[in-house]
């Protein structure tokens, strides 16, 4: 790279290290940055701190961001106030539900994004350009215009109240976002690496299998995250589709929760308990696979 | 394992199965039949790969995007046959009406036609207007939606440019930062829409505990942000930053890095101070990763689900459009009016993203296309 030496002279231009100008701003700069921390942290902080607190420590005229005593069987007894009102929505079979629909969405949202975007960005074929477009253009379509019909439709295949609607037409690339990032990620692959073995007399599932799926492993993750997330999270689909209590996911779980107490005396504490239980395992996940994750989603950013 | 669970979970594991076979079969023949017709191996793989996309688009996108413009001609409660109605729906909705005020303390009740009710009263001088519609509840949610999302996905875009500018200043940690700052985008929407809803509970909530010295000083009520007709829009849109700015920031925060020094150094060169090098370099370069953000927002801005669902607004607010267009259907088993409901959402998004991308070409510059026309 030829800028090495011109960064160094574009920097010079600033203030120096040891002037005063540069320690004010330096100053302005952390500043601001811890403070828009602050205002993302807060409301986390406030999440779990209610969270392990009980009714009387909720309602006073002070911020005590640090509950005392702290009530961590919260988490217990949230669950046993939900069996009294729905026998069978157990701690283990609420996130069994959630992760059984998590896990089969994800893989098919994964392994269906690959396939096509690998078709839409190593092949030609005549109206591939358009063909792409009309796909990023279905998601101005709002989810809820295919919904209704999609309900009959579901409703008519007897396939309502099972995981079905949510989770095997995965299997058909519903996400183009995700199809748009990975094909953005396969067209920063140089093309001679696939030429080779081509030449050498690979079909295109050997292509795909040995030397694309190890290349573009780390958008994969990224969309991993995503798809996680979407669908731990997904809210709307399992609404619909989903009516026996015992087969709800977290996220209905939470909403039969808020919908079985008083409106005027939520009990704050289970509720904002249901909430961390909803995130932990968002977060962690995002956590541990937060570069590859953020480099990922930027591939779409830049390109544009 | 709990044997109800299991029960619940094999068919749907079964069918999953079946699916992805019969998807990988039709895949198989589809990718045959085309060389036997003389395609080129090239050309019938990449359609192949495609093919799962296309039937998906086919059977869960074009068809119940077509069935749901036929419902909405129709009159269906999911008991008897959908009839058709023809316009009756759209008429409906479109059942809009303006009636003047004589004075400040008429009752809009007075001024309004029979099977109307009122979205919004204004008050201008000792008179004003009356607004009201045969369909109340949806022109309340276009009332509470649109406000939001004009406001919400501007000020949120700025906010997010000012943090990818300061995360762009050669900043120590900048890993954390941007763990940091994407965390809110993680969080699940149920779970941040509950978390505000406590945050700005009139009771003992963390903002109103905040606030309550404050108050006290003046003397005033503290404030009932979501059941308030002035302050349920703000809060919305206080929520809607929190959960966006950061992760915002982020992406535009590639697109900074992604500027070659060399032009700015060139319009250092030329005498350019801070502002005309953000005016002139970092804006134009910045602005397809802006108009990306900003389309992919007005989109999402349209549609809040979670939001709706889990806080309650008093009758007079409204709800947003989606939500409502849910209740329309499910609740009230409307089914043809919430279709019709929905395409005038659908055509809603259409206008305001074509809105955006006829504005592109005035401001979204791409190095590419500048390159090839020189």
């Amino acid at each position: 790279m030829a800028s090495t030496v011109s960064t160094e002279q574009w920097s010079s231009n600033q203030p120096l290290p040891t002037s005063r100008g540069w320690h004010i701003r330096q100053f302005m700069i952390y500043g601001l940055l811890i403070l828009g921390g602050l205002i993302v942290i807060i409301p986390f902080i406030w999440m779990i701190s209610t969270s392990l607190k009980s009714q009387d420590q909720l309602f006073t005229n002070t911020i005590d961001l640090i509950p005392n005593p702290a009530m961590p069987q919260n988490y217990v007894d949230l669950w046993a106030r939900l069996g009294t009102i729905a026998p069978g929505m157990t701690f283990l079979r609420i996130v069994g539900n959630t992760l059984f629909m998590t896990l089969l969405a994800m893989f098919g949202e994964i392994f269906s994004a690959s396939l096509v975007a690998y078709g839409f960005s190593r092949f030609n074929w005549r109206g591939r350009d358009t063909v792409f477009a009309i796909m990023l253009a279905t998601v101005m379509i709002p989810s809820i215009i295919t919904r209704i019909p999609g309900f009959l439709i579901w409703k008519q295949l007897g396939l309502l109240n099972t995981y079905d609607p949510l989770t095997w037409p995965s299997l058909f690339a519903w996400g183009p976002i995700y199809v748009f990032l990975m094909r953005q990620f396969f067209l920063t692959i140089p093309r001679e690496i696939e030429e080779a073995a081509i030449i050498d007399g690979a079909s295109v599932v050997q292509v795909y299998w040995h030397i694309m799926l190890p290349l573009i492993r780390p958008i994969m993750l990224a969309i991993a995250v995503l798809s996680f997330q979407g669908n731990w999270n997904n809210f709307q689909g399992p609404l619909l589709y989903l009516t026996t209590p015992q087969m709800f996911p977290l996220a209905l779980a939470v909403q039969f929760f808020q919908n079985s107490v008083s409106k005027t005396a939520p009990l704050w504490q289970y509720m904002m308990a249901m909430s961390v239980m909803m995130s932990v395992p968002v977060l962690v996940i995002y956590f541990l696979a937060q570069k590859q994750f953020l480099d990922g989603i930027n591939i779409g950013g830049v390109k544009g | 394992m709990d044997p109800g669970a299991l029960q619940t979970y094999l068919p749907t594991i079964v069918r999953y199965a079946l699916v992805a076979i019969g998807l990988g079969v039709i895949m198989f023949v589809a990718y045959r039949l085309q060389i036997r017709f003389g395609a080129r191996r090239e050309a019938a793989a990449g359609r192949t790969l495609v093919l799962p996309w296309v039937i998906g688009f086919l059977v869960f996108t074009v068809f119940p995007v077509g069935a749901s413009l036929y419902l909405s001609f129709t009159e269906y409660n999911l008991v008897r046959a959908p009839t058709w109605v023809g316009l009756d729906n759209y008429a409906d909705l479109f059942s809009l009406n303006v009636s003047p005020l004589q004075s400040v303390d008429q009752r809009s009740a007075d001024v309004i036609p029979p099977g109307f009710k009122e979205v919004q009263r204004v008050n201008i001088g000792n008179g004003g207007m009356v607004f009201s519609a045969k369909e109340a509840d949806f022109w309340r949610a276009m009332r509470l939606t649109l406000p939001y999302a004009f406001l919400s996905v501007p000020v949120g875009m700025f906010a997010a440019l000012g943090v990818a500018m300061l995360l762009n200043q050669k900043v120590k940690f900048l890993g954390f930062w941007r763990v940091l700052y994407y965390m809110p985008a993680i969080l699940p929407a149920v779970a941040s829409a509950l978390l505000w809803r406590w945050i700005f509970s009139p009771d003992s909530g963390l903002l109103n505990t905040i606030l309550a010295p404050l108050y006290r000083l003046f003397g005033w009520e503290t404030p009932r942000w979501f059941t308030d007709p002035n302050l349920a829009l703000p809060a919305f849109i206080i929520l809607s930053l929190w959960g966006a700015f950061g992760a915002n920031s982020v992406v535009l925060l590639a697109g900074l890095k992604g500027i070659p020094k060399e032009l700015y150094e060139a319009a250092e060169i030329d005498g350019a101070g801070e502002w005309a090098k953000f005016r002139n370099v970092t804006i134009p370069m910045l602005s397809p990763a802006l108009f990306y953000n900003l389309v992919i927002s007005v989109i999402a801005a349209l549609q809040v689900f979670e939001v709706a669902a889990f806080i309650p607004t008093s009758a007079t607010i409204g709800t947003f459009v989606n939500w409502q267009i849910y209740l329309e259907a499910f609740s009230l088993r409307n089914m043809g009016l919430a279709s019709a409901e929905g395409w005038i959402l659908l055509v809603v998004i259409l206008m305001l993203t074509g809105l955006v991308f006829r504005s592109s070409s005035a401001w979204v510059f791409y190095q590419g296309a500048r390159e090839e026309a020189a």
